[in-house]
């Protein structure tokens, strides 16, 4: 970017719990280095001036109504780059545990007798409504991988998430796998690029970066197997972060 | 080459020497889950455990880490553009035979043809290497392809006897090292206790592959067992860690990481394996072991074929740590033996 | 007490992956998707390729790529380098100008086996982004045009407006000893040539076997597939047929892994292979059969009356 004035950024929410762009937040100093390099324009999380004027946009959180259709639409047609921001935004993360059932019982469950007062649709990913330039996983997203996606998009560089599952960055650090400790981890199907901050740190992988592009399910069965679980515990532990995907062809013709 | 026999309290009083003296690196247990070992800079000698059992990542992340910056750049400035040459000697310590062997061979590798400088820089650095014997688990296999006795790079090899260690004192460098520790006299009965020691390891080791690994490379360089790899691909996630924790695997990938003033930089080594799907990815898309099966396939052909040929000693040491690493159990000796056992059923068959 | 091993010490190079750097003194847009880059050494440095080499080429903080050369190798005060804008590396290397510099690795790899071309016919097969790696063998040959017996160029492209180095074909085709056939699969209005794949020329041409050496580089592996099967239909022998391969090379000398084929390293044994070398290795996807007429579906499947 040579040109004089610096690329501006604005940063959006729909469905979520805006932990992401606290994440994003606690960068602290590191958010000094960025905005040498971009003005932030727009971040009702972090200050209250606004503009309708940005360049780039990172938007968190799932589409579950039809006006968030409309507006991640808009921001679409504002912004050169529009990048999809943790979880909710990039697999629909718990917005979309919803959609196992239907969007009637969903709105009564809430809502009760107000019901009708409000309007839902399944909960997807951004990339289900609008094409997404970039994207950053993770529940929150991680920020070494978000520092990456601002760096590529500034040089003007194409970003791929990682088609390899956390067990890389696990054994790159030399942690003891999950599995020896007895404990059930979803990192062998799990997209990596989190540096395996959750298993580094005495946890098991949730999943929350969703499935690398061939999960090996078979291999899934062997491994239940082995440690003797069931398939109700594995599939429950995975739609924790999992759930679009199962809904993608019926939703893609109802939305005609 | 000499032979003496030092006591447990002299062999600590000199891991402490050399840990005042240089960086050391030695097997340590990790502290949340006793009985798991891994490989660790050390603070004092009570960290180092000497009767360990395999530890997850092999000592190779000593000289060949898994992230290395390598080279520094400053994208204005082309004079700025130089390696990175910050690390000093350092010692390791407590390497098993089968490691010992896998060091030998990652030598050899990266000496071969066009040498890899920087690795053969870093090998450089490694002041000394003190090897010691071992227990094996159900999974190391080293008599198959053997290697229960290498010795390989080592300066001393300890066999844990009665009354200590007996050292085998198998360079220069390795007699430096003991400096004033007291040595004493090997006698017949300490070599007794030694060879004991190592009949009793071999005869605890029951993992073994069922033929030669000449043969083994035969029946591999055969081929049409097709059948058996698409077997274990089915069974094989393709997460990796198979290489990862391979003490001969040596593949690697190479990127930049630019900081976040866009203008400075480091180049980075990072470990790679075969089996993770972009491996052989090309520009434009074409990936030319884009079947799991494939991949897997190459694990073994590598290993036990391409190297093996190219260099006489299979590339497997048979310390099973990718046995111990795979979540779904694929187990190198098993898989082998299904290989050797089909292709002989193939034949009689004809 | 010596701190370092002596004998490692003897060959430990730091520098094996450090790049020399080179300026750019000219670039050229050739397509909308190539460009040609000139670029010299710093220093007065000579590249030293042979035809068919390759260099790694930085682009600090983007990353690094294998491109071939693709100037002559007499040609010492600078070299050129032809970009297909494919993935960052060379995205970046487009956005560079006259005066930038980039770091260099290289030249690796074996090149085309010229001696052993001398006094025979050269047979060059190109299609599309396969002809940077002939054309240093190609000036090689027309600057010593006396040594070799026929130039026989065919090479193919997609659309007209992807033909690469468009003054030299004119130059290739204006000479008397250069049999150049150009065609393309997809002709515009202008076109005036003929119309398919490569092996549509190669097909007709009168070759005399024995005396034919063939140096090939064509795109996508299903082309070279059925050029292979064209060559050897004519009776030239397979080892007498050579094809420049394309891999992801990341280190050039042997170690990464990634361009291994078999149990070859194409960034050292290659990237130019004698075919009879590559048959029966199955990963080399460029020497299987052609797929047939019932396996079909692939976009590059030459025109009808084939397989």
């Amino acid at each position: 970017m040579t040109t004089q004035t610096k690329p501006r950024v604005a940063f959006f929410d729909f469905a979520c719990c805006e932990g992401c762009q606290l994440e994003v937040l606690s960068l602290e100093e590191q958010l000094l280095d960025m905005v040498e390099l971009v003005d932030i324009v727009t971040w009702r999380e972090a200050m209250s001036e606004k503009s309708d004027d940005y360049d780039i946009a990172f938007c968190e959180g799932s589409i579950t109504r039809e006006a968030d259709i409309e507006r991640i639409k808009h921001i679409r047609e504002t912004a050169d780059i529009l990048v999809s921001l943790g979880a909710c935004a990039t697999i629909g993360c718990h917005n979309a545990l919803k959609n196992q059932f239907s969007m009637d019982e969903v709105l009564y469950i809430v809502y009760g007798d107000r019901a009708e007062w409000f309007d839902t649709i399944p909960a997807r990913p951004i990339s289900a409504v609008v094409p997404v330039d970039y994207q950053v996983n993770g529940c929150p997203a991680s920020l070494p991988e978000f520092l990456t996606v601002f760096k590529h998009i500034l040089m003007g560089k194409e970003y791929k998430p990682p088609n390899q599952p956390v067990c890389v960055e696990c054994k790159l650090k030399d942690n003891l796998c999950v599995y020896d400790k007895g404990l059930l981890c979803l990192g062998p199907v799990t997209r990596c690029g989190c540096d395996a901050i959750c298993t580094s740190y005495g946890h098991t992988c949730f999943g929350c970066r969703g499935l690398v592009d061939e999960p090996n399910l078979n291999a899934a069965q062997d491994v239940l197997a082995k440690y003797g679980l069931s398939v109700e515990e594995i599939v429950g532990k995975f739609r924790v972060y999992n759930n679009w995907p199962e809904l993608s062809l019926e939703e893609s013709q109802s939305d005609g | 080459m000499s032979i003496c026999v030092i006591e447990h309290d002299e062999l600590c009083a000199l891991v402490e020497r050399l840990i005042r003296q240089w960086p050391v690196m030695g097997p340590r247990q990790r502290k949340q889950q006793p009985g798991f070992y891994y490989f660790d800079w050390l603070r004092s000698a009570d960290e180092l455990v000497w009767d360990y059992v395999t530890t997850t990542l092999p000592p190779k992340k000593a000289f060949f880490p898994p992230r290395e910056p390598f080279l520094e750049f400053s994208r204005p400035d082309p004079a700025k553009v130089r390696p990175i040459t910050d690390q000093g000697p350092f010692v390791l310590l407590g390497v098993h035979p089968c490691d010992l062997a896998a060091i030998e061979q990652l030598d050899i590798a990266y000496s071969d043809n066009a040498a890899d400088g920087r690795y053969l820089a870093n090998r450089a650095r490694t002041t000394a290497i003190i090897g010691v014997d071992c227990w094996p688990d159900e999974y190391c296999f080293c008599t198959s392809v053997g290697t229960e006795q290498a010795r390989g790079p080592a300066d001393l090899f300890l066999t844990p006897i009665g009354r200590g260690y007996l050292v085998e004192v198998r360079t220069p460098r390795g007699q430096k090292l003991l400096g004033d520790t007291a040595q004493l006299l090997a006698t017949d009965e300490d070599e007794a206790d030694a060879a004991y020691f190592r009949s009793e390891k071999q005869r605890r080791i029951t993992a073994q592959l069922e033929t030669t690994v000449e043969q083994f490379a035969d029946i591999l360089a055969e081929g049409g067992l097709t059948e058996v790899w698409q077997k274990v691909a089915d069974r094989c996630y393709s997460c990796g860690s198979c290489n990862l924790v391979c003490p001969t695997c040596f593949c690697f990938d190479i990127n930049d990481d630019i900081n976040l003033d866009l203008t400075t930089g480091t180049r980075i080594r990072t470990w790679d394996s075969c089996q993770l799907p972009d491996f052989a990815l090309v520009a434009g898309g074409y990936n030319f072991r884009r079947e799991r099966w494939e991949r897997v396939r190459h694990r073994w052909h590598r290993k036990f074929l391409y190297l093996y040929t190219q260099y006489g000693q299979p590339f497997c040491t048979g310390c099973g740590r990718c046995s111990r690493a795979c979540t779904a159990d694929i187990n190198l000796v098993e898989v082998s033996n299904d290989l050797i056992a089909y292709a002989q059923r193939e034949k009689r068959n004809v | 007490m010596s701190e370092s091993d002596p004998q490692l010490s003897a060959s430990a190079n730091v520098e094996t992956y450090q790049p020399t750097i080179a300026h750019i003194t000219r670039a050229d847009e050739l397509t909308s998707t190539e460009m040609l880059l000139e670029l010299q050494l710093d220093d007065g440095q000579v590249l030293g390729h042979a035809a068919g080499q390759f260099v790694q080429v930085s682009v600090f903080g983007v990353g690094e790529a294998p491109i071939s050369v693709c100037s002559s190798p007499t040609q010492t005060g600078s070299f050129e380098l032809c970009v297909r804008a494919a993935g960052n590396v060379t995205n970046a290397l487009h956005r560079l100008e006259v005066g930038d510099w980039v770091g260099i690795r290289g030249p690796y790899g074996h090149g085309f086996p010229v001696e052993e071309m001398v006094r025979k016919d050269i047979l060059i097969v190109a299609g599309g982004i396969g002809l940077p790696p002939l054309r240093p063998l190609i000036n090689l040959v027309l600057e010593n045009r006396e040594q070799y017996g026929r130039l026989i160029i065919v090479y193919g492209a997609r659309l007209p407006k992807e033909l690469l180095f468009k003054d030299e074909l004119d130059s290739w085709a204006d000479r008397g000893d250069v049999e150049l056939y150009v065609i393309v699969e997809q002709p515009d209005d202008d076109w005036p040539g003929p119309v398919g794949v490569v092996t549509v020329p190669l097909r007709d041409i009168d070759i005399e076997p024995a005396q034919t050496v063939v140096a090939a580089a064509v795109g996508p592996p299903v082309m070279y597939r059925f050029v292979a099967f064209e060559l050897l239909g004519k009776n030239i022998a397979a080892e007498n047929i050579y094809f420049s391969l394309e891999r992801r090379m990341k280190c050039g000398v042997g170690k990464c892994g990634h361009c291994q084929l078999n149990n070859l390293y194409v960034c050292v044994d290659g990237p130019v292979f004698c075919y009879s070398d590559l048959q029966g290795l199955d990963e080399a996807v460029e020497a299987w059969a052609p797929p047939t007429a019932e396996a079909g579906g692939e976009r590059q499947e030459p025109g009808k009356g084939h397989g």
